[in-house]
């Protein structure tokens, strides 16, 4: 299968089912927001070392949330809810709160769900005042600013993590230039989110080690430097891969995700360094779900 | 099936209860049963359709028409349904009400609302003493629910309620929110004396400065309360009737008590104008 002249390998991306939680945090100002919501989100590329994985989902328009004023949408993935709850109350605790005029919301109301405000309450030392409004309860904790407003509980989904494409380009330049647009496409999918830098992994991983202290280790399949030392799967003309990650908080958002993304890269073409497109599996033996890469594009 | 509709044949000379007549009462009955439920007038008792005209079948929505002031217990604990009043409502409207909503299309009497652990009541003029408040007796009034008056409520509005909305779009008596234990009172109009007296927890909002706050009281200065923001703008996205809240900005005078009961409660008195 071709787009563009870029050839699509006949593979799958295989991702796991991860727990999930969407927050909606509002200040004065959009600039406010967005200090918080990236001290919310730094430092949660992959649940393999930071506990969870977080990005900015969307801006969200004062008529938009709950107090009226300009906020932004996150979602937050663990892999388990004990986990999801500890990182949230970390997270919202140190990086939200700390932000001044901000408030925090629940982006997602099902059960199960975890504390939200009910745990970050007891910073007010016994000041804080609970605050029922339509069936929503609500924690006004005084701080200096004045209140730091936050809901009760947030919902819990059974989300999906890990959704994934290569991209094989002639050099690091071109791969950059492509997956950047792929993922300012993807960034307008709702409940999709891509929690890695910028959302491109430029050290993409396979599963264990040569060291047993490691869980996971360098894809040298495709690592160009590797060429010929190792059972590649680059071609000669392959000087650069880079990977785009997607989470989702449900299967059709990582698959339209998917689609976005692939649709996006391949407009550059041959033309413009770029190859071929691939996915990161484990022979499907991780993660129950398999996304098929031209079942997504055709 | 057409509304269970009951018009008021001559204004009784003594109270009729009629907390009898409500979605839940009424459950599973014909109109024929209906017309022969005995009511207690005074001294007396009454069947049902010497008081009222009785027209249609649905028994989950009631329409109580030409409605006086001497029937009381309206919706008395109705837990589902609706209830419309056309004309004055008694005392004791949704006393215990648990769900359902009950519209007066007119003024109601004392005790609106008193015990409510649920539901929706709508008064469009005014109301007597005690609204939201507890029953005689009760540690505890309103515990949860809405009520909306459009016009003047009495005193003691809220007397030790829990939980739950009481909004008031004209004047409040005095003590309004009297040893009130949570939930939250809006007054858009002028408060007589001393609100909020005895309160432990809980938060009253007036748009006019109230007549007398008690020396219980310490006021915290004029402060954007965030928290009024996020107040407003759901009630005005829940209810119709409270539209004009969402114009309102969040700053207020707050002051915190009642201090002689460990201060958290609080009187917020906005700044911005109507």
């Amino acid at each position: 299968m071709n787009i563009n002249g870029v050839y699509i390998e006949d593979t799958f991306a295989e991702a796991f089912p991860m727990k999930a939680t969407r927050l909606i945090i509002t200040a004065m100002t959009l600039k406010s927001a967005y200090r918080a919501a990236n001290s919310l989100t730094g430092f949660a590329s992959s649940v393999i070392a930071c506990g969870c994985e977080a990005d900015i989902e969307c801006d969200l328009d004062p008529a938009d949330t709950p107090d009226g004023r300009p906020g932004i949408a996150v979602i937050i993935f663990a892999m388990s809810v004990k986990q999801l709850a500890d990182q949230v109350l970390r997270r919202v605790g140190q990086s939200v709160m700390t932000t001044a005029t901000s408030a925090c919301f629940a982006g997602l109301r099902c059960e199960p769900s975890i504390k939200l405000g009910s745990s970050i309450r007891f910073f007010g030392d016994g000041y804080q005042i609970a605050k029922r409004i339509d069936g929503i309860r609500y924690w006004r904790i005084p701080v200096m600013h004045g209140e730091f407003v936050c809901e009760e509980k947030t919902g819990v989904a059974n989300a999906v993590g890990g959704g994934n494409f290569l991209v094989f380009a002639k050099t690091t330049r071109h791969a950059l230039t492509a997956c950047e647009q792929a993922v300012k496409a993807i960034r307008r999918v709702p409940r999709a989110v891509t929690c890695f830098p910028g959302g491109i992994v430029g050290s993409g991983s396979k599963v264990g080690s040569k060291y047993k202290f490691m869980k996971a280790s360098t894809n040298e399949a495709y690592c160009p430097t590797l060429k010929g030392r190792v059972r590649s799967s680059l071609t000669p003309e392959v000087g650069s891969v880079l990977e785009v990650v997607v989470d989702a908080l449900d299967q059709e958002a990582i698959r339209e995700s998917l689609r976005t993304g692939i649709e996006t890269v391949c407009k550059f073409g041959p033309k413009k360094g770029i190859y071929g497109i691939s996915a990161g599996n484990y022979g499907g033996k991780l993660g129950p779900y398999h996304f098929h890469l031209r079942e997504i594009l055709t | 099936m057409t509304p269970l509709t009951l018009t008021l044949r001559t204004r009784p000379a003594q109270e009729v209860d009629i907390g009898l007549l409500t979605p839940d009462g009424l459950q599973a009955m014909g109109r024929p049963a209906i017309e022969q439920i005995k009511l207690t007038c005074g001294n007396r008792s009454l069947r049902l359709h010497e008081l009222f005209e009785v027209q249609g079948e649905d028994t989950s929505v009631i329409h109580i028409r030409r409605a006086c002031d001497k029937l009381y217990g309206i919706g008395m604990a109705m837990s589902f349904g609706s209830i419309s009043v056309q004309g004055r409502a008694g005392d004791d409207v949704g006393r215990n009400m648990r769900g359902g909503t009950i519209a007066v299309r007119g003024s109601a009497g004392h005790g609106t609302g008193r015990g409510m652990r649920g539901g929706y009541i709508e008064v469009q003029a005014n109301t007597g003493d005690f609204l939201g408040g507890a029953e005689a007796g009760a540690l505890e009034g309103m515990s949860e629910g809405v009520i909306i008056v459009s016009g003047d409520a009495g005193a003691r509005v809220g007397d030790r309620m829990r939980r739950g909305i009481i909004y008031v779009r004209g004047n409040s008596g005095d003590y309004c929110g009297s040893r009130m234990k949570g939930g939250t009172i809006l007054v858009l109009g002028q408060s007589g004396c001393y609100p909020g007296i005895g309160m432990r927890r809980g938060t009253i909002v007036f748009a006019r400065k109230p007549a007398e706050i008690s020396a219980t009281f310490n006021s915290c200065g004029v402060l954007k309360m965030e928290f009024l923001r996020l107040l407003f703008r759901q009630l005005s996205n829940s209810y119709r009737k409270l539209a004009l809240l969402r114009n309102i900005g969040p700053e207020a005078e707050r002051f915190s008590g009642d201090l002689a009961l460990g201060g958290k409660g609080e009187l917020l008195v906005l700044h911005s104008a109507l």
